[in-house]
């Protein structure tokens, strides 16, 4: 057994700042693992995914919380979703194969992202400076989920509140990302 | 000064008083003013010198398209020039200066100009700056560049700050006039999302310049109240100060939103807005612009149009001369002589082309009927007017009325043409309107109030039905109709003098007649010799004017004669609002390392790899240059270990039970047989054949690879396999998701490699020993007690080497763990430099020899182009001219004196002939020093390589002027045989 120990130091953590009533901030310890249902095969792997969290798979572009609030599935497309949930260890993806035990494949994508939660009344204004998607609440409700660029960067979009969205982005640009967002909400506070 | 020119009435707040300076003078005005309307109020006629001539110049209109009042607002850094004063809205401790003068405003020294006009006609520069040829760049061009032109840049960073945005509705009203406010009354109380923009920073419109009642109401008081009824609807939002530029594809408006210009300071916010709008419809109300009647010396300060003198009046209280007479062609133009007199003013005389009785009566004012202006006095200021009867008439201020034209630009924007309207004498939008777009109101050429109050409601109704959308009826206020009748009279042809009709490139009638006399007869011609159009006011009152006189000109009609393309922006745009956020540091996203921190502490000089910041090379003490360094860093690798962070190349998670066929058909070579727990090299060919990317791949289950690919091509790899996979092949169950950025991914190379990592590598998940992990074997470990990892036992160096990946959130951690654990091996870090040396030492392709133009053949791996499978490009890989004989091979090449640099990008020739094109043999693709061997080498390309083994040719560059010998020998010039890679 080595005696060197690693630390972990994701791009965005400890990341928060406040604009009066508005919060951005970096979740933590959000875990990530990507779920690919086999073709030919998506019900089995629905049912799995059914009896592993408890919910169905949402529809493409929603996301779902488990019952208990300790998970979210994003369906990004037809054979695609996220598992999101949180978890300190870097062993979500095989938790979640664990759970599916063969019936979709699974990637952990924990690290690839870097999050961040927008709440608060300055929420839409601001996002309305970086992003294209028409965030209209009747538009864009509570559980819907986009794939997007903002400032150049992909970017997934996810309505989690009434007044709060998660911003996932690849983890490797986080620093520009979250700027990106601080600079709309400096502009617009 | 005193405000000299305030008349009672207007919107302004006399309680505000605001100070400002024009030319190092003070003056003041009211909240609500605009420069302009404070200028005139201080009875500054002279705010300008026009651009060719310097003729003295005045205030011409009140709005947007001012082509005289043009100024340097502001001052130091924030000094903005060609700033209209029209619509710069009067701030207090607001500072301008007047632009285009050599000594004062009154006396510039280059108004000389102007009595040379004889000789500075349309074209001249074209005809009289020939010869010599060379005097153009070093004294003609910069001395007509001194002596024309507009304002002056401050040549600081511009400190101001911008942003952009996105917004959406279902419908986007462009311009709050009185068309634009029923819009989008009757379109936000049937609860659609709508957005209203308006230019100015009071909506309204000519309801705030004119004094049309509407319900009994002052029109201005009922726009204010409609503006608060649309201002209490959530689902509308008012966009003031804003202007929408542009109409684009599919709905999509460009706007530009002036935050903070009209304040003393924007107090660190956005000065300005892009905004892109996504509408699903929208009704353009953009309005009409007044056109001047062309006449001897029309130029002068004190003549404007006559609509713009209604709006100062009106809106401003403030008045442009004691003594005004009108000029006016329609009936229109009585109206300002009555709201002169209304307020007061004197009016001298209305001069009507048309020979009939007055449109209004209006006790005290001499009505004049049947004649025109023919020329003018008065040097800073109008002092009379002639009329082509030949009497003189004092006065002060003109007020001109030629007719109006509808706003059609936007329209135009996707090459709609507009349409003649001979009852308007005017174009009006044509049938080909932007997809989702109708006009209404006076850009339609419903010219009159209760007209365009109609078009408006009914144009937004029209369209929310179209959408599907619920509409409710509305009511229209009680409105008239205005008297508007006229006829066309473009120029005053009694007139001898220069009759201007663009003021802002000084372009008069003459010159149209001239270019068309030189043979410029289609109106694109016209406008580009004349420049008629092309300021920054884009000829909005000169275009119309001028089509006629060139119509007059060719016997054709003005719709024959055709008009010019309207193009966005419909006024000036900021180069600045363009940019907006994406300035120095924030031009573009940079992606990090996971390893960045440490190597920012250890020394690294970055290097940009797209958007990647790579570290290049690790400076060391005494180092004198990154020569030294890489040097050293290439020496101890091959000497015991280095470190190098490859986190950038391109990871790709592929799954699913047609995994292993997917890539037998994305790579040209075969994986279907490869074992689990192995990597294999592969190349991949586009579907001519060409070979686009190589990498490798590592088989971590029965149906579980990682793909890597070059840094520069990740995406690029990515999407075509995910084209591949969506519609080639559809069939397979294949699942693909990137993971560069999910894995921290180091090189491990040198012959302590295996040493170092038996230090970090859990020795209970992994046998390291050669027998245990050979070359090309991959598999998952665990790394510092339990951390998940993967190892790859692949070599880009040609040493023993090893990739090991961790979960990125451990990358900085990893790299200084690995330092650590190579203490005793003086382990290095190494940078991209050094990584490139060892691979052109080593004879690995990378992206200096995959260029888009290089097949397998080329690279000598045609026989990895598998026969026994198909795969993507290999059917046009077969064509014969790509299988030549004689096809450019990669070799190696070394300087025949080892003490000559090569030079990448050099071609080779055949000792004795001549350098050119047709003698090409090939050329030097990487060079780099090796200090290894001591000496330049390079890889390259030369016909028939592979059989020229020893053979001396030159390698010459013309750019450098510089020619050398050199030897073809292998590309592998580091352990040929591989032996390093394996113990």
């Amino acid at each position: 057994m080595s005696d060197l120990t690693l630390t972990s130091a994701p791009p965005l953590a400890g990341f928060d700042r406040r604009f009066g009533d508005t919060v951005l901030k970096a979740p933590k310890d959000l875990a990530i693992v990507s779920i690919a249902l086999p073709l030919g095969d998506e019900a089995k792997a629905e049912n799995a995914i059914k009896a592993a969290f408890g919910i169905a798979l949402p529809a493409i572009g929603t996301s779902g919380e488990t019952k208990d609030k300790s998970s979210a599935i994003m369906r990004l497309a037809n054979d695609q979703a996220f598992v999101l949930f949180p978890c300190p260890t870097p062993d979500a993806e095989r938790q979640v194969a664990a759970k599916l035990n063969g019936a979709a494949y699974t990637t952990d994508q924990t690290d690839a992202w870097c999050a961040l939660e927008l709440s608060g009344p300055l929420a839409r204004p601001a996002l309305e400076r970086i992003c294209m998607v028409d965030l209209h609440p009747d538009a864009f409700t509570v559980n819907a989920i986009a794939r997007t660029v903002m400032e150049h960067m992909g970017a997934i979009i996810a309505r989690t509140g009434e007044d709060t969205y998660l911003l996932l982005s690849a983890s490797s640009s986080a620093k520009s990302f979250a700027h990106a967002v601080e600079l709309s909400l400096k502009n617009v506070s | 000064m005193t405000q000299v020119n305030r008349i009672k009435g207007g919107l302004i707040d006399r309680a505000q008083t605001l100070n400002f300076q024009f030319n190092g003078t003070q003056m003041q005005g009211h909240a609500g003013d605009t420069l302009a309307s404070a200028l005139m109020a201080n009875g500054q006629t002279l705010v300008g010198r026009s651009f060719k001539y310097h003729r003295p110049r005045g205030i011409f209109t009140a709005g947007s398209e001012e082509p005289n009042a043009l100024v340097q607002l502001r001052s130091g850094a924030h000094q903005e020039p060609n700033t209209r004063a029209t619509v710069a809205e009067l701030f207090d401790g607001l500072t301008a200066t007047s632009q285009n003068h050599r000594g004062s405003l009154k006396h510039d020294l280059m108004a000389v100009t102007d009595l040379m006009s004889p000789f500075l006609s349309a074209g001249f520069y074209y005809k009289t700056f020939m010869w010599p040829k060379a005097f153009w760049e070093k004294l003609y061009e910069p001395a007509i560049r001194m002596s024309a032109g507009l304002g002056r840049l401050s040549m600081l960073e511009d400190p101001d700050t911008y942003d952009k945005g996105y917004l959406h509705c279902d419908l986007l009203v462009i311009g709050a006039g009185p068309a634009g406010i029923m819009a989008a009354l009757a379109a936000g109380r049937s609860g659609a999302r709508v957005i209203i923009a308006d230019e100015d920073f009071t909506p309204g419109g000519r309801l705030n310049a004119e004094t049309l009642e509407l319900d009994g109401m002052a029109g201005q008081a009922w726009a204010a109240q409609a503006m608060a009824e649309l201002a209490s609807m959530s689902n509308v939002r008012i966009m003031s100060r804003t202007t929408v530029y542009g109409a684009y594809d599919h709905g999509t408006y460009g706007a530009l939103e002036r935050c903070t210009d009209h304040l003393a300071s924007a107090d660190g916010k956005p000065r300005q807005i892009l905004w892109r709008i996504y509408s699903k419809r929208a009704v353009l109300t953009a309005g009409a612009t007044e056109r001047p009647i062309a006449f001897g010396n029309n130029d002068r300060p004190g003549i404007m149009l006559a609509g713009a003198v209604r709006t100062y009046v009106n809106r401003y209280g403030v008045t442009p001369g004691q003594r005004v007479a009108v000029f006016t062609n329609n009936d229109d133009g009585y109206r300002t002589a009555a709201d002169l007199v209304a307020k007061g003013v004197t009016v001298t005389a209305i001069i009507d082309t048309r020979n009939q009785a007055a449109a209004m009566d209006i006790p005290g004012v001499r009505h004049m009927r049947g004649l025109g202006v023919m020329d003018t006095k008065g040097r800073h200021q109008l002092k009379s007017i002639t009329l082509t009867d030949g009497q003189m008439i004092d006065c002060d201020a003109l007020a001109v009325s030629g007719g109006w034209n509808p706003n059609v630009h936007l329209t135009c924007h996707q090459r709609g043409r507009p349409t003649w309207n001979d009852d308007l004498h005017a174009f009006v939008p044509g049938p080909n309107l932007p997809a989702g777009m109708s006009v209404a109101g006076a850009a339609n050429g419903a010219l009159t109030l209760a007209a365009a109050m109609t078009e408006g409601r009914d144009a937004a109704l029209a369209q929310l039905s179209d959408l599907g959308l619920n509409t409710s009826a509305i009511d229209l206020p009680r409105a008239e109709d205005e008297a508007r009748d006229g006829v066309a009279v473009w120029h005053i042809p009694q007139s001898k003098k220069r009759a201007w009709l663009d003021l802002q490139n000084d372009v008069t009638v003459k010159d149209i007649k001239q270019s068309h006399r030189e043979g410029f007869r289609s109106v694109e011609h016209m406008k580009r010799y004349t420049t008629l159009g092309m300021a920054t006011d884009q000829g909005k009152t000169a275009n119309i004017p001028a089509l006629a006189i060139m119509a007059e000109c060719t016997g054709k009609t003005i719709p024959e004669t055709g008009t010019t393309i309207f193009r966005p922006p419909y006024t000036p745009v900021p180069i600045g609002a363009l940019g907006g956020r994406a300035r120095g540091h924030e031009f573009r996203p940079t992606r990090l390392t996971p390893s960045h921190e440490w190597a920012t502490k250890n020394g690294a000089t970055f290097v940009e790899v797209g958007n990647w910041m790579r570290a290049q090379w690790f400076a060391r003490p005494g180092e004198k240059g990154w020569r030294d360094s890489v040097d050293r860093e290439v020496l101890a690798t091959r000497g015991s270990v280095g470190i190098c962070d490859v986190t950038t190349l391109g990871k790709i998670d592929v799954q699913g039970r047609d995994a292993a066929a997917f890539l037998n058909k994305v790579y040209a070579n075969g994986f279907a047989k490869l074992a689990v727990g192995r990597v294999r090299y592969g190349i991949m060919l586009r579907e001519d054949g060409i070979c686009y990317d190589d990498g490798t791949t590592a088989r971590m289950g029965e149906n579980h690879f990682v793909m890597t690919t070059t840094t520069a091509n990740a995406v690029l790899v990515f999407r075509r396999m995910e084209f591949a996979r969506q519609c080639l092949f559809p069939d397979m169950d294949v699942h693909l998701i990137s993971t560069t950025d999910a894995w921290a991914q180091f090189a491990v190379a040198g012959p302590n490699a295996r040493k170092l990592l038996e230090k970090v590598v859990d020795a209970d998940s992994q046998d390291m020993s050669n027998e245990g992990f050979p070359f090309m074997a991959c598999g998952e470990v665990t790394v510092c007690g339990g951390t998940p990892a993967r190892l790859f036992r692949i070599s880009f160096s040609g040493e023993l080497a090893y990739e090991i990946a961790v979960p990125a959130r451990y990358g900085n951690s990893m790299m200084g763990v690995l330092m650590e654990a190579g203490r005793e091996f003086n382990a290095t870090p190494y940078g991209t430099e050094a990584l490139g040396v060892m691979r052109i030492e080593k004879g690995h392709a990378a992206g200096n020899e995959l260029d888009g133009r290089i097949t397998a053949h080329n690279l000598g791996m045609g026989r990895m182009v598998s026969q026994a499978k198909d795969c993507i490009g290999n059917t046009l890989s077969k064509r014969p001219d790509m299988n030549r004989e004689d096809a450019v091979k990669l070799v190696g090449f070394r300087p025949v004196d080892p003490s000559i640099p090569l030079i990448a990008g050099a071609h080779l020739l055949n000792k004795g002939d001549e350098a050119n094109m047709a003698n090409d043999q090939g050329w030097l693709s990487s060079v780099a020093y090796s200090p290894s061997l001591k000496h330049s080498i390079a890889l390259g390309f030369i016909k028939s390589g592979d059989t020229r083994m020893g053979e001396i040719v030159r390698a010459v560059s013309p750019v450098h002027d510089k020619e050398m010998e050199v030897e073809i020998v292998s590309a592998h010039f580091i352990d040929p045989e591989g032996s390093r890679l394996r113990v």
